[in-house]
């Protein structure tokens, strides 16, 4: 066996004596910089929030329980919820649509999906509002034939419905997109697993792709989710009383904006936070059996 | 016993695009009866298991199961495709094993072999549980019931793969290249099931690329080149006798016991 060749250390410290346990941190100026110019913008906010007398944080504190704020904040989340439910089962029926392999069909799914993508939801909204115009009643027959009922327009189209159906139709387009993106990410040799064992295509579907596809398919979702929260803040342009609509009512008539203002950031705060924590619990539930 | 094939193929034929994949291939399995198909790559011998199995719809030909045609229906006189529920029944009295082994990521072991057995053939739970643990017990994995297929070897996923597919009694087992997925090391654990199911009287068609076992395992060996049965016979008639010279060349591209064979044989030819 030959012997290793002597290397010199380069300190006169003898080797057996190093540790680098013992080592001291290295000093980063740059992060010293950065944490007080931080500390200068926090400290100069905090004072601004503290003294600008305009706030009025009593004002604040007596509105943030109002009854009819939170009126507000529940049609807020009412809506939320109707315009995510109808929008992912609306969503998912489109991506079936697209992926039935029937051209008229996925070409209506196609269109339907890019167009309601283009359209800001707040011209969606104001479209549906005032569809008394284009449509002054709404007829139930056979088409191009006689009609059985009709309906006043206006009577049908609140402005509740109107905010209904722009979140809803909105909101379909791109969960058919999000979807299709977990769809796309299950590999298909579990279909033809699925298939293979004597599942109907819908049974593939409904019991091996889809549960497969939620773990691509939840994170999107729980963002879709929040964005929509945000979203229904559009629906106080017709008169809908949400959250915003209701903030709105009472700095109009008492000129406290600010604080009102804050209140409703408030509670947006609050259940954006609250709807974060649950999407992490739904992620980890379907991660499970993933790689 | 009948005299009626378990699985008739009748010049099946199948093109992708300008590719021809299957160019009018029969073939007849019997009951009890083991076919091992052999060819290179892109001979169309997945394909010919893929459109049995009707995972791929076929361009022309016909394909009997039991006597039964698969996928199609006389209507006044007429054939027309079956619905997708009638062909799902078809699919599911035949079992196939994958490559990709393709085991349900969501759901454990057990219920991978639970399933079917459930959802399509109507049995109790309790009676499908029972069943899928003796046949995971058959493949040697009972221990690994309530493992997630993540967590199993390759050759282990196979192994539970195979037991899914017994699980719904098929007429004819379906191996689509079952080992070439797989680390050497794992090839013989999973053969040594397939050896064992062609013993207890399984009828099968074995798409492999394992030119020893097709030969150990096989009552017949069908060679397949550019979507056409170019020979068919006995193990020993096409390894030791292979009459086409696309066999021989075929053959001789093997290393191992097969090209031994050969070369033996054409030793011996010559002498």
């Amino acid at each position: 066996m030959s012997v290793a060749p002597q290397t010199v250390p380069p300190q006169a410290v003898p080797p057996q004596a190093v540790d680098v346990a013992a080592a001291r941190p290295r000093i980063r100026p740059l992060r010293w910089v950065a944490g007080a110019v931080l500390l200068v913008l926090v400290a100069q906010f905090a004072w601004f929030l503290v003294t600008n007398p305009e706030l009025k944080w009593p004002v604040v504190g007596r509105y943030l329980f109002d009854p009819n704020i939170l009126r507000g904040l529940g049609m807020s989340l009412l809506l939320t919820v109707i315009a995510m439910v109808l929008g992912s089962a609306l969503g998912v029926l489109l991506e079936v649509g697209r992926m039935s392999g029937f051209r008229p069909v996925v070409w209506a799914c196609t269109v339907y999906v890019t167009v309601f993508r283009s359209i800001p939801p707040l011209v969606q909204l104001i479209f549906w509002f005032n569809l008394g115009y284009l449509l002054p009643r709404i007829p139930l027959g056979v088409p191009f034939g006689p009609t059985f009922v009709s309906w006043p327009t206006n009577s049908v189209i609140s402005s509740f419905t109107a905010a209904v159906i722009g979140l809803t139709l909105h909101e379909a387009a791109y969960m058919a997109e999000i979807v299709r993106a977990g769809i796309t990410s299950v590999d298909g040799g579990q279909r033809d697993a699925a298939r293979a064992m004597g599942f109907t295509a819908r049974q593939s579907f409904v019991k091996v792709v889809l549960p497969q596809a939620m773990r691509v398919i939840i994170p999107p979702t729980g963002s879709q989710f929040i964005t929509v929260l945000k979203g229904t803040s559009l629906v106080s342009v017709i008169a809908m009383a949400d959250l915003l609509y209701s903030v709105q009512v009472i700095y109009n008539r008492t000129y406290e904006v600010a604080p009102l203002l804050i209140v409703a950031c408030a509670w947006y705060l609050v259940v954006v936070i609250s709807l974060s924590l649950g999407q992490r619990r739904l992620e980890r539930h379907f991660g499970k059996g993933q790689r | 016993m009948s005299d009626t094939p378990v699985l008739r193929v009748r010049d099946v034929r199948k093109r992708f695009g300008d590719h021809v994949a299957l160019d009018g291939v029969s073939l007849d399995v019997h009951e009890g009866e083991v076919v091992a198909v052999i060819g290179p790559s892109g001979s169309g011998k997945s394909t010919l298991a893929r459109c049995v199995h009707q995972l791929q719809d076929i361009d022309g030909g016909a394909m009997y199961l039991d006597g039964e045609l698969l996928g199609y229906e006389f209507h006044r006189g007429h054939l027309r495709p079956l619905p997708d529920r009638r062909v799902a029944a078809q699919r599911g009295r035949m079992g196939m094993v994958f490559q990709q082994f393709n085991l349900f990521a969501h759901w454990t072991v057990l219920r991978n072999v639970v399933e079917a057995q459930v959802l399509i053939h109507g049995r109790r739970p309790e009676e499908a549980r029972r069943e899928a643990l003796r046949l995971l017990e058959r493949v040697g994995l009972a221990d690994k019931a309530d493992a997630h297929p993540r967590m199993l070897s390759g050759g282990q996923q196979q192994r539970v793969a195979i037991a899914r597919a017994l699980a719904t009694n098929p007429r004819i087992m379906l191996f689509d290249e079952p080992t070439s997925a797989l680390d050497p090391e794992l090839v013989d654990e999973v053969l040594s099931v397939v050896l064992d199911l062609a013993r207890g009287g399984m009828t099968m068609i074995i798409v492999t690329h394992e030119m020893s076992f097709a030969r150990e395992v096989a009552d017949r060996c069908v060679f397949m080149e550019n979507g056409q049965i170019v020979e068919s016979g006995t193990p020993e008639e096409i390894f030791d006798n292979p009459a086409s010279p696309r066999l021989r060349a075929f053959l001789s591209r093997f290393s191992g016991r097969a090209a031994q064979t050969h070369e033996r044989m054409q030793e011996e030819t010559s002498s």
